[in-house]
């Protein structure tokens, strides 16, 4: 045994590399192997989304604007309220902040979305953020190959704040109540498009599963909100 | 026999953990099918004054059971409609007392309402001074397709009946004091609102979007009538079909389809590597044997 333990780290100490070199073929196969295995590896890793990179930006610099409680009450005589058209909008919590691009509706009666991954567009058919109603907002979750404006919506938590700029200067602030994913195919079209008797927010952008072959998500994912 | 066995463990290990990440895919398309929006416990309520001779009052909300008042609205006049509040749902107490009167103080009025979740109600004060009651009116949070909804309200008592038109349209003939017609479907347009008594009548231009629900109320004004526009509540004048397209798929995780050849090409060059390096040994091993003593 000992003989045979030292032979071994004898032999072991002593081995060639020219021996190795004389198979070649192994060592390719061996290098290239471990080459595909790396690269399946990444391939992997990136399939499954992981690795990815956030944009982080600062809280707004403005707080807001007090709610309009109980106290203030409709006057009998009083015009209709113009609510002041937005401009722009900040989510701290996932760092977003993006101006306001309007969006109607695109030839096939689907909510036009913006052109810029990179920027959010409110619904002109949708009440103005701040007003009575549920003002809908929509940006991407990516592009082709990067992350759009709303790739975070997912994360956001009720209780996270969302500040809607306007041409009055002003701040809407809304609360998030419910953050949820929808199939497509089973969009809740009455939940947020239809009335609210409040001023309401609805965020919405993709997320679920990417089908590959049709080249869209599968399901959205809908942020909803009430004023501060 | 050894880095046969190795191999065989990290192969078994490397296919485990292709498999886990397999599984973690339908695990996460199985999480993304229940898509039924979580049940909102919110109502809504609000609160008016439609009684024409009653002076001002303080108006309580009470949760059922709860001797402290969940919202106080102080001096409401004839003619005050609050927003709506948005409520837990359940059952609750309207509660009217004279303005300023304590909060202990027993009520003149008050009413039991039950508010269900993505409903709303108006709980008003309605009728003369000398018989007013507590009246919960309900109200609509949809919509026909492209179209408004209007319901009127009449609190004049001057006026105790009014007939009004939208558009020149009759919408009710001779509606009476204290009453309230349903809500009526109105095609979306800038119309004129006339209300007319039998000695008075008043007329307003009033935009009724589609998507939108509108309460509007005829109110006494000293020697005349006025209306009142009240937007109930408003939505999308066109609900966009099905869910926007709102991303491309740069960040998406890969359903099972597309982890395939990526799976299949580690697996094949993890077999690739750990042959190369099997046969590498194997060639070692006689050298090995050659000095085992026999």
């Amino acid at each position: 045994m000992r003989a045979d333990t030292a032979a071994g780290r004898a032999d072991a100490r002593h081995v060639s590399p020219l021996r190795v070199i004389r198979r070649p073929w192994a060592v390719a196969a061996a290098v290239a192997g471990v080459l595909v295995v790396t690269l399946g590896g990444a391939g992997l890793s990136w399939a499954s989304g992981t690795g990815r990179s956030a944009m982080p930006v600062g809280r707004p610099p403005v707080t807001g604007t007090p709610r309009s409680h109980w106290a203030a009450v409709s006057a009998p005589t009083a015009p209709a309220q113009v609510v002041p058209l937005p401009t722009g909008m900040v989510i701290p919590a996932i760092g977003v902040r993006t101006k306001l691009i309007q969006l109607g509706l695109a030839a096939s009666g689907t909510l036009q979305v913006p052109a810029d991954v990179g920027v959010a567009g409110w619904y002109t058919g949708s009440p103005r953020p701040g007003g009575t109603g549920s003002a809908v907002i929509v940006g991407h979750i990516d592009s082709v190959n990067g992350p759009g404006v709303f790739f975070r919506l997912r994360e956001l938590k009720p209780g996270d704040l969302v500040y809607v700029q306007r041409t009055d200067g002003k701040m809407a602030v809304f609360k998030v109540t419910l953050v949820q994913t929808f199939l497509k195919s089973r969009f809740p079209t009455a939940a947020v498009y239809g009335p609210v008797p409040n001023a309401q927010l609805r965020l919405i952008t993709c997320g679920g599963t990417f089908d590959v072959a049709t080249g869209s998500y599968l399901s959205n994912v809908v942020v909803f909100a009430v004023l501060q | 026999m050894k880095p046969a066995s190795w191999a065989v463990r990290v192969v078994t290990s490397v296919a485990l953990a292709t498999l886990a990440a397999f599984g973690l895919t339908a695990a996460q398309v199985a999480v993304e099918a229940p898509v039924a929006l979580a049940s909102n416990p919110v109502g809504y309520i609000r609160l008016a004054h439609f009684s024409p001779n009653t002076p001002a009052v303080d108006v309580y909300l009470y949760s059922f059971g709860n001797p402290s008042a969940q919202l106080v609205l102080h001096h409401v006049s004839y003619g005050t409609v609050s927003p709506f509040e948005p409520v837990s749902a359940g059952e609750y107490t309207v509660a009217m007392r004279d303005a300023g009167a304590a909060p202990g103080s027993k009520p003149v009025l008050s009413t039991a309402v039950s508010i269900a979740a993505g409903h709303a109600y108006t709980v008003a004060g309605v009728g003369p001074a000398a018989g007013i009651r507590l009246e919960v009116i309900s109200d609509e949070l949809t919509t026909p397709p492209g179209k408004a909804l209007v319901r009127i309200i009449q609190a004049s008592m001057q006026q105790d009946v009014v007939t009004v038109t939208v558009g020149g349209h009759e919408l009710v003939t001779n509606l009476k004091f204290a009453n309230a017609t349903p809500f009526i479907a109105v095609a979306p347009g800038t119309w004129s609102v006339k209300a007319t008594g039998s000695t008075e009548s008043v007329t307003a231009t009033i935009a009724l979007a589609a998507g939108t629900i509108h309460t509007i109320v005829v109110l006494d004004e000293p020697g005349k009538l006025a209306l009142d526009n009240l937007l109930d509540a408003a939505g999308s004048n066109v609900a966009p079909a099905g869910g926007p397209q709102a991303g491309f798929g740069g960040t998406a995780p890969r359903p099972g389809a597309t982890l395939v050849p990526w799976a299949a090409a580690t697996i094949a060059g993890l077999a690739i590597s750990v042959s190369g390096t099997v046969m590498l040994m194997r060639r070692r091993r006689p050298a090995l044997h050659a000095h085992r003593p026999h």
